[in-house]
């Protein structure tokens, strides 16, 4: 190992310091995109795209097409700004594997939330934004097409249950067995709750109306105030597991 | 690079080998993929977002053959960058003072932006498959191609973002990659974004084949890709020669 100089630039510290005394700035740069990422998410969805809460699966194809003409503009704006800000997700995502390899339960669980997670966002994420910026971007689309994209958009959207299912099977399992406490075991069992409102939206691929429809009370709204607990919880066990974590440690590789 | 006679059957001498043969299957790809590119009819000069359907139905009928050859190739070898890709993690994961925040992040933008690049052939190929489909149908397949290919830029972003961090905070003696590869992805950042909007305007260089959209965003991609390809084979380099394998 070489002799690390820190006398002879007085200028930047950065340059100067010693590897094995790093800062945890890093880690801190990437936990904030977490909840910027999914705040941006949530604004987006709920007040420009309007697709939380869901528009109605029981509607006819004219109503589809009236609802992307009253919607156009927001859809459009919002929908474009996800185009950029998506990798997000990649990054919270990334960072919460990251903690995952630093418990003693091994990187099996790592690799499997970070898979399962990458490939579920084009399914659950970017799908819905293809169809409706493609409904929008062309309103004298013939109304069959439009309803197609209408359809396609909110079930990919709502219904992308696997992805989510492996990731958090993933997740729970990982904490269970885990010895370092990286997170709390409750965080565990909340994990579960998630994979049981993911197999109750099943059932809003057979049902266009009622409390299991893709707007229903059970398979929407119980799903989503669940998954906000869920998200907000994993949130903050994410910034107390940075703050517990070492300056200059690193996992296993 | 010359590794030595003593180093040719240690087992870290695989771990350099392995990272320069996925740099040059990366790089042999991006040849034929840019073969594909050129192959492509839709491509000169891009397709405009205002053709009517019965044009666009047209196009596909008249370049059926072309179409369906560049994008089979598209499809074939669009993936196998992938492994260049891994080649930065591994760098990364070399840096200095770091925690490996930045590396995992950057494989997890990796994987899920590879998932975009497979599926945006998938559009073009469909409607190449049956051109005499209903004209309505087959500009909804071209206008998912174009998006896809052109507005998601978010992975890109996150990747490059990630990169950028990492050579920032790479303060070892010996940093893996100069410092200016962080300046480099931020520019190719800025450079990209603006295409997000392709998949809102059907006119002027926002529109997907805008003078932004199209050529600033491909040719800063591509430009990214093959600097990143000199930059990597020299960190790999360097790191033969630090492990005392080559000179």
């Amino acid at each position: 190992m070489s002799t690390l100089v820190s006398s002879a630039s007085g200028g930047d510290e950065l340059e100067a310091r010693p590897p094995t005394r790093a800062s945890k700035r890093e880690l801190w740069v990437v936990f904030w995109i977490f909840p910027i990422f999914f705040g941006l998410f949530g604004m987006v969805f709920v007040f420009l795209a309007r697709v939380i809460p869901p528009p109605r699966p029981d509607v006819t194809t004219g109503q589809k097409v009236q609802w992307f003409a009253a919607h156009a503009t927001t859809i459009q704006i919002g929908f474009a700004a996800v185009c950029v800000i998506f990798g997000g997700a990649a990054i919270a995502n990334g960072y919460v594997a990251y903690q995952m390899k630093r418990m003693s339960s091994g990187s099996t669980f790592a690799y499997t939330y970070m898979g399962a997670m990458a490939v579920g966002t084009l399914p659950g994420l970017l799908l819905v934004v293809l169809c409706f910026l493609a409904a929008t971007l062309r309103p004298d689309r013939r109304p069959p097409i439009t309803g197609l994209l209408y359809d396609l958009g909110m079930l990919s959207f709502n219904g992308s249950l696997g992805c989510f299912s492996t990731g958090y099977l993933a997740f729970a399992i990982a904490i269970l067995y885990d010895r370092n406490g990286i997170f709390p075991k409750w965080l565990a069992y909340a994990s579960i709750w998630q994979i049981v409102t993911e197999v109750i939206a099943t059932q809003m691929w057979v049902s266009p109306a009622g409390p299991y429809a893709w707007n229903g009370s059970i398979a929407f709204w119980v799903a989503v105030i669940i998954f906000g607990f869920w998200l907000n919880c994993q949130g903050l066990m994410l910034k107390m597991a940075t703050d517990r974590q070492p300056a200059g440690s690193r996992p296993n590789d | 690079m010359q590794i030595l006679a003593e180093a040719e059957d240690l087992p870290q001498t695989t771990n350099i080998r392995t990272q320069l043969v996925a740099l040059w299957t990366s790089s042999v790809s991006a040849l034929i993929l840019l073969s594909a590119y050129i192959a492509f009819p839709g491509f000169w000069p891009p397709m405009s977002p205002k053709l009517t359907a019965g044009e666009v139905a047209a196009f596909y009928r008249d370049h059926t053959a072309w179409i369906r050859f560049s994008m089979v190739t598209f499809n074939l070898c669009g993936i196998m960058l992938l492994p260049f890709f891994c080649v930065v993690v591994v760098q990364m994961k070399r840096m200095a003072g770091q925690s490996l925040a930045f590396a995992y992040c950057y494989l997890s933008a990796a994987v899920s932006g590879a998932t975009l690049f497979a599926l945006a052939d998938i559009f073009f190929g469909v409607a190449a498959f049956r051109p005499q489909r209903e004209p309505d149908l087959i500009m909804l397949l071209n206008d998912m191609g174009w998006m896809v290919f052109i507005a998601p830029v978010g992975m890109i972003v996150a990747q490059n973002l990630m990169l950028a961090f990492a050579v920032y905070h790479d303060n070892g003696p010996n940093p893996v990659f100069p410092r200016w590869v962080g300046h480099l992805s931020l520019f190719t950042v800025l450079a990209m974004v603006p295409s997000a909007c392709a998949a809102i305007c059907t006119d002027g260089p926002l529109a997907w084949d805008g003078a932004v959209s199209f050529w600033l965003r491909n040719s800063a991609f591509a430009a990214f890709l093959v600097v990143m390809f000199c930059v990597v084979r020299a960190a790999i380099h360097r790191q033969a020669i630090e492990e005392g394998l080559a000179r």
